[in-house]
C-alpha cells in the first residue's frame, strides 16, 4: 500500500512546476475540468507505450475524435437496424415465388412484376385507400379536439387545470387492449339512430370503429404538444385579434394555430403515422374485407391463404404501404423546419 | 365617436382587488390618460373598456349602450398595445386589413381604407413588408393604422410608446397628438410616464392601488392635486413634502415655521399633523426675494449636491446642520432635505450656506393622516382675519 498523502503531494508538486513553466492562458489543454493538467502530446511523456496506451492517450487529448467515432458507430447501428429490414423486404419482393429459400444478400432472380401483381391478386389499392382515410380522419379529429383542449390547457386559467392535464396524460398510458372488449361489444351493438349511416346500426365494419378509439388513444400526446405551443403565443396577439373582431375561437384558428404551425404539423404527423401503423384495433374492428374499410394490415395478411403464403407479394405490399408515410415524413419535415426558421429570416 | 362611461368598476382576482370602484366619464372626442405606478390597475381598467376583462362589479357604457357583457369585437373599440402585437405571420396590408376582412368589407373598400390609414401614419410603400422586417417605430405605426382603419368609436392605447427608444417616443408622442386632432377621436390612453400624460391629454386620471385619485386637466393635477399621491406623482422631479404640526399662527416643522392663520385652513384644527408640499421650482434663494410675490420668512440651509441639467440646476439642500453628510435619502420623504431648481447662471456651489424662501402662492397643505389636500396656495392665509380668534373658530 502506498501512502495516499505522499501520492497527492508529489502530484501537486509536478502540477505546479508544469503550470509555472507554461503560460496557462496560451494553452487551452491545460485547463481540465477536473482541475488537473494534461501533457500536450505524447512527446512530452517520456514513456514507452503500447498501441493501446497510445490510442487511449490520443483519445484523451482529442476527445472530439472519440465523440465522432461514437456518433458514426451509433448512426451506422441505427441505420442498419432500420434500413436492413427494408432491404430484406425489397429482396424478398423481387425474388420470384418459389425461389425464396436461398436468399443471401441479393435477390434470387428478378421479378419486379410482384409490385403489379399485388393489385391483381387482391384489391390492395382499396386497402391502402381505407388506411389513408382512416389515418386522415383520425388526424383531423385529433387536431381539432386537441387544439381546443390545448387552448384551454395552455391559455386559460381555471381551477383543476393541472390535475385535469395529468389525468389526460395518465389515460394515455393505459394499454389499448384494456379498452378492446367493451369497445368491441359497444361497436357490435345496434343503435337505431345509426341505421341510416351504417345500415345495420352497428359501427363494426365502418371506419368509425377504428377512428374513434384511435383518435382517443393518440389524443393525449397531441394535446400535450399543442398545449406547449399554444401557451407560448403572447397574450397580446390574442387580445389584438379579439379586439379586431374575432371570437376566442376565431383568434385560435386565425392567429394562434397559424403561429404554432410547427407544433400542429408535429402533432398531425405523429398522429397520422401512429394511426396508419396501428395494429390492434385495425386488425380487430373490421372483418378484413376491403369493402368493410379494412386497412392495409388486412390487405397484407390477405396474401396468406390456407395452403399457400405469397411471401413475395406480402413483401411488395409492405413496401408499397410504407411509401405514403415516407413521403409524408419527408414533406412534413421540411414544413416543420421552415416553420421553425420562418421568423428568423430577414430579407 | 362616442363617450365612455365607467360606473363603479371593480375587478378582483381572488383576494386581490386590482380595480376598486372606479367611476369616470370620457367625453366624446376627449383624450383621457390613465396614469399611475405599476400595478395601480390602469391597464385592467382599460381592459374592462376593451372587453378583454370582465369587471367583477360595475358597468361599462360606450355611447349610450351598456357594453359590459359584450365581446370585444362588438364594442366598436380599437386598441394599440404596448408590445405592439402585430400578427407576425401576416404582412402589413393583412395586419391593417384584418378587422375589415373579418367584417366582410369588399376588397376595393378594404384597399381604399388601408391605403388611407397607411397614409395617415406615413407607411406608404411598406404594405407588403412583414412586421419582422420593420423597426419598432414603424411596427407601432402599423399598430396605430390597424386601429384607425376601422373608424372605431373609441381608441384604447395601452402604453403604446413604452417599448420605443426615448427619441422615437417623443416623436410618436407628437404624432399621436396630431392624429387625435385630425381624427377628432375619443382616446383612452394608459401610461406610467407622467410626462406623456401631461403633454398629450385633455384630462388625466391618476390611479393608485386600484382607486381613482383625481381626474382633471393636466395643469389642474399639477397645480391643485387632490392628495399627497397625485402631488408626488405628477411633476418631475417630484414635489417636496415637509411634515409638520399646525400651531396657532403657523405650521411648525422640524426646521422652520411657516406663518399662517391656522383657523382658516379648512378641515383641520390646531395640533393636527399637516404636510406641506412645495415644488422644486417654487423654492427660491432669498436674494431673489423680489421675484416672488409673497414669500415665507428666510430659512437657513446648506446646499448638498448639484445636478446641472443644462436648462436648469437641481440642488439638494439640507435644512438642518444636525444632519450628517450621508444624505442619500429621497427628497420627497426626508424631513430635512429639499430639492430646489435654479437657473443655470445662478452662482451657487455645493456645501454653501444659503437662505431660501418658499413661494407662498405655490405651497400646498395636506392632512398627513388622510393625505387629502387642504389648501393650494397660502398667500391669503398669512394674516389673521379681523375679529376672528382661534378660540372662536375652535368652538
Amino acid at each position: 500500500m502506498t501512502d495516499p498523502t505522499d501520492d497527492t503531494d508529489s502530484t501537486t508538486v509536478t502540477e505546479s512546476t508544469d503550470n509555472s513553466e507554461r503560460d496557462p492562458t496560451q494553452d487551452p489543454t491545460l485547463h481540465r475540468s477536473d482541475g488537473g493538467t494534461v501533457l500536450e502530446d505524447d512527446r512530452d511523456a517520456e514513456l514507452d507505450r503500447g498501441p493501446l496506451q497510445q490510442w487511449v492517450a490520443d483519445s484523451i487529448s482529442h476527445p472530439e475524435r472519440v465523440y465522432r467515432a461514437m456518433f458514426y458507430v451509433a448512426a451506422i447501428f441505427f441505420l442498419f437496424t432500420t434500413l436492413f429490414p427494408f432491404y430484406w423486404l425489397l429482396m424478398v419482393a423481387l425474388t420470384p415465388e418459389g425461389q425464396l429459400q436461398d436468399i443471401v444478400f441479393t435477390p434470387n432472380g428478378f421479378n419486379p412484376g410482384a409490385f403489379v401483381e399485388v393489385f391483381e391478386v387482391i384489391p390492395f389499392h382499396i386497402y391502402m385507400f381505407n388506411s389513408f382515410v382512416i389515418a386522415l380522419a383520425s388526424t383531423v379529429v385529433v387536431l381539432v379536439i386537441a387544439s381546443l383542449a390545448g387552448y384551454a390547457f395552455g391559455r386559460l386559467e381555471f381551477p383543476g387545470r393541472t390535475p385535469l392535464m395529468l389525468l389526460v396524460l395518465v389515460i394515455s398510458f393505459f394499454p389499448p387492449a384494456a379498452f378492446f372488449i367493451p369497445l368491441n361489444d359497444l361497436f357490435n351493438t345496434s343503435f337505431a339512430i345509426l341505421e341510416p349511416i351504417t345500415g345495420d346500426g352497428t359501427l363494426y365494419n365502418t371506419p368509425f370503429a377504428i377512428v374513434t378509439p384511435l383518435s382517443a388513444i393518440f389524443m393525449p400526446l397531441a394535446i400535450f404538444i399543442l398545449t406547449t405551443f399554444y401557451s407560448q403565443i403572447p397574450d397580446g396577439l390574442e387580445d389584438a385579434a379579439r379586439v379586431e373582431g374575432t371570437t376566442r375561437l376565431g383568434a385560435l384558428f386565425r392567429v394562434i394555430i397559424p403561429l404554432s404551425a410547427p407544433g400542429v404539423a408535429t402533432a398531425g404527423v405523429l398522429t397520422f403515422i401512429a394511426v396508419y401503423n396501428e395494429f390492434f384495433f385495425s386488425f380487430l374492428m373490421t372483418d378484413g374485407q376491403p369493402q368493410n374499410w379494412a386497412p392495409i394490415l388486412d390487405g397484407i395478411l390477405a396474401y396468406q391463404g390456407q395452403y399457400q403464403v405469397l411471401y413475395n407479394l406480402m413483401a411488395a405490399a409492405s413496401i408499397l404501404g410504407v411509401i405514403p408515410v415516407a413521403i409524408l415524413v419527408v414533406i412534413a419535415q421540411e414544413k416543420i423546419v421552415s416553420g421553425l426558421t420562418a421568423g428568423a429570416l430577414k430579407e | 365617436m362616442a363617450r365612455v362611461r365607467l360606473e363603479n368598476i371593480t375587478k378582483r382576482y381572488g383576494e386581490e382587488t386590482a380595480v376598486d370602484d372606479i367611476s369616470l366619464e370620457v367625453e366624446d372626442g376627449e383624450f383621457v390618460t390613465f396614469v399611475g405606478p405599476s400595478g395601480c390597475g390602469k391597464s385592467t381598467t382599460m381592459e374592462t373598456v376593451a372587453g378583454l376583462t370582465q369587471p367583477t362589479e360595475g358597468r361599462v357604457y360606450i355611447g349610450d349602450d351598456d357594453v359590459t357583457g359584450l365581446a370585444p369585437k362588438d364594442r366598436g373599440v380599437a386598441m394599440v398595445f404596448q408590445n405592439i402585437a402585430l400578427f407576425p405571420h401576416m404582412d402589413v396590408y393583412e395586419n391593417i386589413s384584418f378587422g375589415l376582412r373579418l367584417r366582410k368589407y369588399d376588397d376595393e373598400e378594404v384597399r381604399r381604407r388601408v391605403e388611407q390609414a397607411a397614409d395617415i401614419v406615413q407607411l406608404e410603400g411598406m404594405l407588403d413588408r412583414m412586421p419582422a422586417e420593420m423597426s419598432g417605430g414603424q411596427q407601432q405605426r402599423v399598430g396605430i393604422a390597424r386601429a384607425i382603419v376601422r373608424n372605431p368609436d373609441v381608441f384604447l392605447m395601452d402604453e403604446p410608446l413604452a417599448n420605443l427608444d426615448a427619441k422615437l417616443r417623443v416623436h410618436m408622442r407628437t404624432e399621436l397628438q396630431r392624429l387625435h386632432r385630425e381624427l377628432d377621436a375619443t382616446v383612452v390612453y394608459v401610461t406610467h410616464d407622467q410626462a406623456e400624460a401631461m403633454t398629450m391629454s385633455n384630462r388625466i386620471a391618476v390611479l393608485n392601488n386600484g382607486k381613482l385619485q383625481q381626474i382633471a386637466p393636466p395643469l389642474v393635477c399639477y397645480n391643485e392635486p387632490t392628495n399627497l399621491f397625485v402631488a408626488g406623482f405628477i411633476g418631475s422631479p417630484s414635489m417636496n413634502f415637509v411634515e409638520g404640526t399646525l400651531i396657532e399662527d403657523g405650521l411648525e416643522t422640524n426646521n422652520f415655521t411657516v406663518d399662517l392663520d391656522s383657523t382658516r385652513v379648512p378641515g383641520v384644527t390646531v395640533g393636527d399633523d399637516v404636510t406641506m408640499g412645495v415644488r422644486p421650482e417654487d423654492v427660491h434663494l432669498s436674494r431673489f426675494e423680489e421675484t416672488v410675490g409673497s414669500s415665507t420668512a428666510p430659512i437657513r440651509a446648506q446646499t448638498d449636491v448639484l445636478e446641472p441639467m443644462g436648462d436648469e440646476v437641481f440642488i439638494y439642500i439640507l435644512l438642518s446642520e444636525s444632519v450628517d453628510g450621508s444624505m442619500k435619502q429621497d427628497p420627497a420623504t426626508s424631513p430635512n432635505q429639499l430639492l430646489m431648481s435654479v437657473t443655470p447662471d445662478t452662482a451657487i456651489e455645493a456645501n454653501e450656506e444659503i437662505e431660501i424662501i418658499l413661494d407662498r402662492s405655490k405651497i400646498h397643505l395636506f392632512e398627513t393622516a388622510t393625505g387629502d389636500a387642504l389648501v393650494h396656495g397660502i398667500t391669503d392665509l398669512s394674516e389673521r382675519e379681523p375679529g376672528t380668534t382661534p378660540t372662536e373658530a375652535d368652538s
